[in-house]
This record gives structure tokens, C-alpha cells and sequence, in this order.
């Protein structure tokens, strides 16, 4: 079976899904808020003294964002936005760190299996 | 008739490897055309961003696939809509500069067959090329019956596509 990827240096990749995480987070904060209390783009956009068109762009991710805005329009869906950098973890492809933690030290034989396993098991119901 | 499996060991489709972190499950799968894959390969990588936005084309692209392929839910509320259903069991996935054209099928299983940039799609009227071109390319291939799946709501292609 030949599978590809998507070519993309590690950081670039880091970089553009991070921009994807942080405009869904705002977008996930407006459907709640809109369906909590009724908050609507405009009502954000007059809060932070932009027009309609800049925050909805800006959602869609048609314009970039500032930290500073970020920050803006977390403030106006009655947010806080905070950042925090975690470790990376090494093992891609596998799931449960500590169950290939315990693996590795029983064996390596059994560790490759698992790793497959868990690799494989969403073509399972194709 | 072949499944996906088959036509992926026969060299007919091909599987898009999301590149999920550890701690991900792939929990959506998405396979390509020949046609798409070489888009991917060759003309993706070369793509800027018509808006001028700091997230290049295959950065858009990627970060796409991550977030299907995870599982996570694909939208929030009615105003955000990353897959729409363009008619004949064709579907669109959209970034801020690209579309994506394929069907599902199965749910959670998507065929893409081709792609290009938002700006030409639409100022070349592309939409309904594209589309015939998707039918006809799900039409040729010997995949089983029944080729997708009916629906035109997201959440009838998707699991945890969401509304709210």
C-alpha cells in the first residue's frame, strides 16, 4: 500500500496548524457565545471598533491576525486568551505513550507490532 | 469492482497520510486521485496565497487534513462551512485559498479527485467543470457499488461535522 504526504518542513507544518488552532478556538468561542447570549460579528466588530467585514475575514481566515487582535476578539466574546507551550511528544504514529513506554522496556519485537497496529486500525472498516 | 483497499494496492487511488501528532487517531480517511496527488506533489508546494496571508496554500491544505482526518468537529455554528455539497454525490472542501472536489464513499471516507486555487475556479467559472470532471473520474473507477453515499448535509457525510 503507498500512502503520501503532504510536503512540508517541520516548522512550516507547526506553524500553519497552529494558525488553524487558534482561528477554530475563536470560532468555536463565537458559536458559543452566539448561542449563549446571542453575540453576533457585528456586536464583536462595534466592541473592538472594527467593521463587520474585518472580524468575519478575519474568522475565515481571508486576513491574518495580530496577537494583539486575537486577544481583542477573545475580550469581546467575554474571553481571555492564554497561551502555553508544551513539550512536543517523539513518538508520532503510536497513541499511548505509556503503554509503548512499558512495550519498549519488554520488548522491541512487540513494540513494532503495536505501532502497525494502532497505524492501521482506521483502514479497519474500509 | 475493488474496494479502496484493492484500488489503493492496484495504484488506482492513493492514501493521503495526515501526518496526525502522537496522542491523534485517524479517524477519517482521505484518498486521492492520481491527478490529485500530483497537484499535491508538484503544484501545491509552488502555490502563494491569493490573499496575501501568512498561511501559505499547502499549509492551508495540511492543516485541513489534520483536523478532518483527527476527527475533530469540522465547524461551529451556521457561519463557518469547510464542506459543501455541490450536487450529483460531489462535495467541496474549502480553505481560504483552495477547493477541494471528491465524494465520500463511505462516511468518514473521502475520494478527493481534484483541487485548485480559489481565484481561478471562479474567475474561470471552473465550478461546474470541476464537478462533471469528479463524476466522471468516480464513474471510471471500479470502485464498489454503491460508489458514495447520498446526502446533502454535511453531517450525512461526516461524523461530528456539528452545527449547534
Amino acid at each position: 500500500m503507498t500512502s503520501f504526504r503532504i510536503t512540508l518542513t517541520p516548522n512550516k507544518r507547526a506553524a500553519g496548524r497552529f494558525i488553524a488552532l487558534v482561528r477554530r478556538a475563536l470560532q468555536r468561542a463565537l458559536a458559543e457565545e452566539k448561542q449563549k447570549e446571542g453575540l453576533t460579528q457585528s456586536e464583536i466588530a462595534c466592541k473592538i471598533g472594527v467593521h463587520r467585514s474585518v472580524v468575519n475575514r478575519q474568522l475565515r481566515g481571508n486576513e491574518d491576525m495580530t496577537l494583539g487582535r486575537i486577544a481583542e476578539l477573545a475580550w469581546a466574546m467575554n474571553r481571555k486568551a492564554i497561551i502555553q507551550l508544551v513539550e512536543q511528544a517523539q513518538d508520532r504514529g503510536v497513541n499511548r505513550i505509556e503503554k509503548i513506554e512499558t512495550v519498549i522496556t519488554n520488548s522491541s519485537a512487540k513494540l513494532s507490532l503495536d505501532k502497525e497496529r494502532v497505524s492501521n486500525s482506521a483502514l479497519e472498516n474500509v | 469492482m475493488a474496494t479502496l483497499l484493492e484500488l489503493e494496492k492496484s495504484g488506482d487511488i492513493f492514501r493521503l497520510d495526515p501526518h496526525l501528532d502522537p496522542g491523534q487517531q485517524e479517524y477519517r480517511l482521505f484518498y486521492t486521485s492520481a491527478t490529485l496527488k500530483k497537484w499535491i506533489e508538484d503544484d501545491l508546494p509552488k502555490l502563494g496565497s491569493d490573499r496575501n496571508i501568512e498561511e501559505l496554500p499547502n499549509q492551508q491544505f495540511d492543516s485541513l487534513v489534520e483536523v478532518y482526518a483527527s476527527g475533530d468537529t469540522l465547524t461551529f455554528g451556521w457561519t463557518f462551512k469547510p464542506l459543501t455539497n455541490i450536487g450529483a454525490g460531489v462535495w467541496e472542501f474549502k480553505t481560504a485559498d483552495l477547493r477541494i472536489f471528491g465524494w465520500f464513499h463511505k462516511k468518514d471516507c473521502f475520494v478527493g479527485a481534484f483541487s485548485d486555487e480559489k481565484w481561478r475556479i471562479q474567475q474561470h467559472s471552473l465550478y461546474r467543470g470541476y464537478a462533471g470532471q469528479t463524476v466522471h473520474f468516480c464513474n471510471t473507477l471500479a470502485l464498489d457499488q454503491p460508489k458514495f453515499i447520498d446526502g446533502v448535509d454535511p453531517n450525512d457525510v461526516v461524523s461530528n461535522y456539528a452545527y449547534p
